[in-house]
């Protein structure tokens, strides 16, 4: 949303903020600002407003936001002028409980011209084009107050208004001329002849021009899962749609419609030839919500006072009650997003400030109950295990082009990548096609594995179990490798092979014993000694270095490694230099255990 | 086959079956793989080959070099000769080393770091229903904030492919609400609608922590938080907190780091702001703990979650998203 820096200040007449400051504020408080930019020399800036702040798609909502957070004061715009209504009743039905609430009336003997000047530039900076007066007008308020209105021609439309659930119109024609199918289900403003606006889009039948000379205007709030649903359903969004999809004010429709209708007689003369219509069946219910100054210390974990807590929340327009020693609040009509005590304790310490909270303190250790699923220590192990012995880890694509088996595979519904529908029923697939990938870059012979789900259908579940696939180039390597980690021969086309990890016993050894024993009290000095054995053959140092830690044991090893490993090539034998540490032991026993453990003596 | 290399490969195979010691046999392989060996000779001279057969001849030469490698290590001679040949073959360069995916890497490094803080590890079906993605996180039908997730389903509206790790907390919450106080950390997969190209996949991977317990609060979140960062990004990342909007959370949490390639003063990568957004986080809403049959008013609790891939493209300087998921990715074989 685009908000104008010296339209703000119509609100806020005190704002003394440099745009970069008020850029960062408006980011801190929740109304993230990715940058400003200067245009017909206004300052613009560009803000994304969260989906639960209907209210600030308007610079009112925003601008209530500032006042609170800057702790100035805020101008309600409101026009105070009484309106002289008509005498005639417009002749308005309301057929659905989807309207929550609307306001209308006629306006005659218009001039409706192009929009001064002020107005074409505060469209341009809404990225909004200027149609004529009357239009920009209707869409000026909706910026202000964030929400949308309608201005019909009564001489195309007729006086006879029905806001009903579509039933007798297959097509509607929008105002920039796009052709929709309506159904049923689509809430619409009509007469009864002709299909004259959708909730959230006018219509090209009753659309304003220069010659217009008197009108319908009309501001609403309806319901908005139907203006969503709507909108989805016609593959259409608008400025409008994207704010009646939110939980909108009701009590702030009188505001707004008594501002463009003013603004409209000023702008384009004539008069109100109607009385005022507002139907307003139910009458919005603000929750009074009890509230514990104190909790807003208690959750953020640093001191908040309590008088801050409810001046605050005063400030912001609620009406707080004291009730035996409880408090409760009535949050402002405004802000629909607040409906129980988190949500006041979230406005407390937004306007206190997330950086006033010191960021050095995590958790500490605590111990909880592992609930680990093993399946997950298998893995890693495997994963360990699997690099160890040379594979490297790939990832591919979980949704396919081709089923490997037609009956039982899981297909999406909506997936836009019309060429992978299918969630995969195996992994051999994909190392294959990952090889192709190795093979077109010529890379030297490779072996890799990938642990991923796959997916498929029985009866009316759908099954997904962890699975490891792999390859070698090397068949025979990849039987070994297979008997090393005890995994069943599943070798499909020879140098591929394909397992069902959760089909898999899954031994406790996986699991690593207690993660945070390593503490050790020191009794003596670490004594370090070298050993050099010869090998016939090379060896897996990772491998070796684990087999002689098991013979000395970690009673008395430190730490073990290998420094250097030779190849004598004229006895072609290996030579492997270890050097071991122990501790909280003398000497000469370590002296021992180490000729033992290496076969020294 | 191609009728010449059909050829090559009947005579070297010929002579590959005559070979009796470990000798002749590296010497017929540095005549057939060596650097000015008869294979790279053939492979020179693809570009002579007419267009509309070279893909042809180029897969028939790929199948006659694995075939004729094979044949070598099958050849009949005593295993150790083999194994020597082996040997001598690697002794040149540093011992061959597996990898784990970058994105594996990544996920090791925050797990060892919560494994730290006593977390479990976690994790929970990728195919989702409506109720676990969605209503569990406070997030009920028709809701605006369903719009951020363009989902893949299954069998709409009912089941679908998660959409984000927050449908694991929900099932984690629901299966362990006896079990409190829980801490919980959790990689997976997450699936949105959206078209494959240079900068967007549908399948992404996040990370995400969940803490339930006792006067949990937003400091222990973001001190743990900035914890996870700086495991990250190094120590001296700087990271703000804000408000920010999760139907699952209230307060909800925002962190930004400081854009790290203009240090916070406007570039076209953080779009001028001098942050970027890393995640969402927050307390975890009432409404979230009532529905997982846990009380709001004894336990409460924080979650927080992050992206993996954009980091992992980032540190690896990789440019297209696609390499990331079976594509282009690699690895350099030989180091230590």
């Amino acid at each position: 949303m685009k908000i104008i820096y010296s339209q703000l200040k119509k609100f806020l007449p005190d704002l003394h903020s440099d745009y970069k400051k008020l850029r960062d504020d408006l980011t801190m408080i929740g109304h993230f600002t990715n940058f400003f930019e200067e245009i017909d020399n206004e300052i613009v800036f560009d803000l994304d407003i969260k989906v639960n702040r209907g209210d600030c798609l308007g610079y009112y909502g925003l601008a209530r936001d500032l006042s609170v957070f800057y702790n100035t004061k805020l101008i309600s715009p409101f026009y105070q002028r009484e309106m002289s209504e008509g005498q005639r009743d417009l002749d308005i039905k309301v057929t659905t409980d989807n309207v929550k609430r609307v306001m209308a009336t006629k306006i005659s003997d218009l001039k409706n011209n192009n929009s001064p000047q002020w107005l074409q530039t505060f469209l341009k900076c809404h990225n909004t084009n200027s149609i004529n007066t009357i239009v920009d007008l209707t869409n000026y308020i909706m910026f202000l107050y964030g929400i949308p209105n309608h201005a019909f021609d009564t001489t195309k439309s007729g006086e006879n208004l029905i806001w009903e659930m579509n039933s007798k119109f297959k097509e509607f024609t929008s105002l920039d001329g796009s052709k929709l199918n309506i159904n049923n289900d689509i809430l619409m403003i009509n007469s009864p002849d002709k299909a004259l606006s959708l909730s959230f889009w006018g219509g090209e039948s009753c659309a304003i021009n220069l010659d217009t000379t008197e009108t319908i205007i009309e501001v609403a709030v309806y319901d908005r899962g139907t203006v969503r649903q709507n909108s989805r359903q016609l593959k259409s969004v608008t400025e409008a749609s994207v704010r009646l999809e939110k939980d909108l004010d009701p009590e702030l429709v009188p505001q707004a419609f008594n501002h463009l209708v003013n603004l409209i007689l000023e702008n384009c003369g004539g008069q109100i030839s109607s009385q005022i219509f507002d139907y307003y069946p139910n009458k919005l219910k603000i929750p009074q919500i009890e509230f514990d100054p104190n909790k807003a210390s208690l959750v953020s974990g640093i001191e908040i006072p309590n008088d801050f807590s409810l001046d605050c929340l005063t400030r912001l327009g609620s009406t707080i009650y004291n009730l035996k020693s409880k408090i409760s609040v009535t949050p402002p009509s405004i802000r629909k997003d607040i409906s129980i005590e988190a949500d006041l304790i979230e406005e407390v310490v937004r306007f206190w400030g997330y950086q006033k909270i010191p960021t050095d303190q995590p958790l500490s250790f605590k111990k909880t109950t592992d609930i680990t699923p093993k399946e997950i220590y298998l893995i890693e192990s495997l994963k360990d295990q699997l690099t160890k012995f040379a594979y490297d880890e790939i990832l591919s694509w979980p949704l396919v082009t081709t089923p490997t088996n037609e009956k039982t595979v899981i297909t999406t519904e909506n997936s836009i990548n019309s060429e992978a529908i299918y969630l995969r029923q195996s992994l051999i697939p994909s190392l294959k096609q990952q090889l192709d990938q190795y093979e077109r870059f010529k890379l030297p012979p490779t072996q890799f594995f990938e642990i991923a789900k796959i997916f498929y259908k029985e009866g009316d579940n759908f099954i997904e179990k962890n699975a490891l696939g792999i390859y070698n180039y090397d068949s025979k390597q990849l039987i070994d490798d297979l008997q090393k980690l005890n995994l069943p021969n599943n070798i499909i086309d020879n140098n591929f092979a394909e397992i069902i990890i959760d089909d898999l016993p899954k031994p406790d050894k996986y699991i690593p014993e207690n993660k945070n024993n390593n503490a050790t009290e020191l009794t003596s000095q670490i004594i370090t000694l070298d050993a050099n054995i010869i090998l016939d053959s090379k060896e897996d140092p990772i491998e070796l270095i684990e087999k002689y830690s098991q013979v000395i044991g970690p009673e008395i090893l430190w730490k073990l490694i290998i420094t250097d490993i030779y190849q004598d090539k004229k006895i072609n034998k290996y030579r492997y230099t270890f050097q071991a540490s122990y501790f909280n032991t003398d000497d000469k026993t370590a002296k021992k255990i180490h000729l033992q453990a290496f076969e020294l003596e | 086959m191609d009728q010449k290399l059909e050829a090559i490969k009947s005579q070297y195979q010929t002579k590959i079956a005559e070979i009796k010691t470990d000798k002749e046999l590296e010497s017929l392989r540095i005549e057939l793989f060596g650097r000015n060996g008869l294979i790279n000779d053939l492979f020179s001279k693809i570009k002579e080959i007419p267009n509309e057969n070279k893909k042809q001849y180029g897969a028939d030469l790929n199948q006659l070099k694995t075939e004729l490698e094979q044949s070598l290590l099958s050849q009949n001679v005593s295993k150790t000769e083999i194994s020597k040949l082996e040997i001598r073959n690697s002794f040149f360069s540093l011992p061959k080393v597996g990898h784990l995916h970058p994105i594996t890497q990544t996920e090791r490094q925050l797990n060892e770091v919560f494994r730290k803080l006593g977390f479990s590890i976690y994790n929970s079906p990728e195919i989702v229903t409506d109720e676990f993605n969605f209503t569990r996180l406070n997030v009920p039908k028709n809701h605006p904030a369903r719009d951020m997730q363009d989902s893949i389903y299954i069998k709409e509206p009912e089941y679908l492919l998660r959409t984000q790790t927050s449908a694991i907390e929900a099932y984690l919450l629901a299966q362990k609400n006896k079990d409190l106080p829980i801490r919980t950390a959790f990689p997976g997969s997450v699936f949105r609608n959206e078209k494959v190209n240079r900068s967007n996949h549908f399948i992404f991977h996040q990370y995400q922590a969940v803490v339930v317990d006792k006067n949990i609060t937003i400091k222990d979140l973001v001190g743990t938080m900035d914890l996870m960062f700086k495991t990250l990004y190094g120590p001296d990342v700087i990271v703000r907190y804000r408000s920010k909007y999760y139907p699952e959370v209230a307060p909800g949490v925002g962190p930004d780091m400081q854009c790290f390639n203009c240090q916070g003063k406007g570039c076209p990568l953080c779009k001028y702001a001098g942050w970027i957004e890393m995640g969402g986080s927050g307390m975890i809403h009432p409404k979230v703990l009532e529905m997982a049959g846990i009380d709001p008013k004894v336990w409460s609790g924080f979650a927080f979650g992050m992206g993996l891939d954009r980091w992992t493209m980032a540190q690896k300087n990789i440019k297209d998203i696609r390499t990331l998921m079976g594509g282009n990715l690699a690895y350099k074989t030989n180091e230590l």
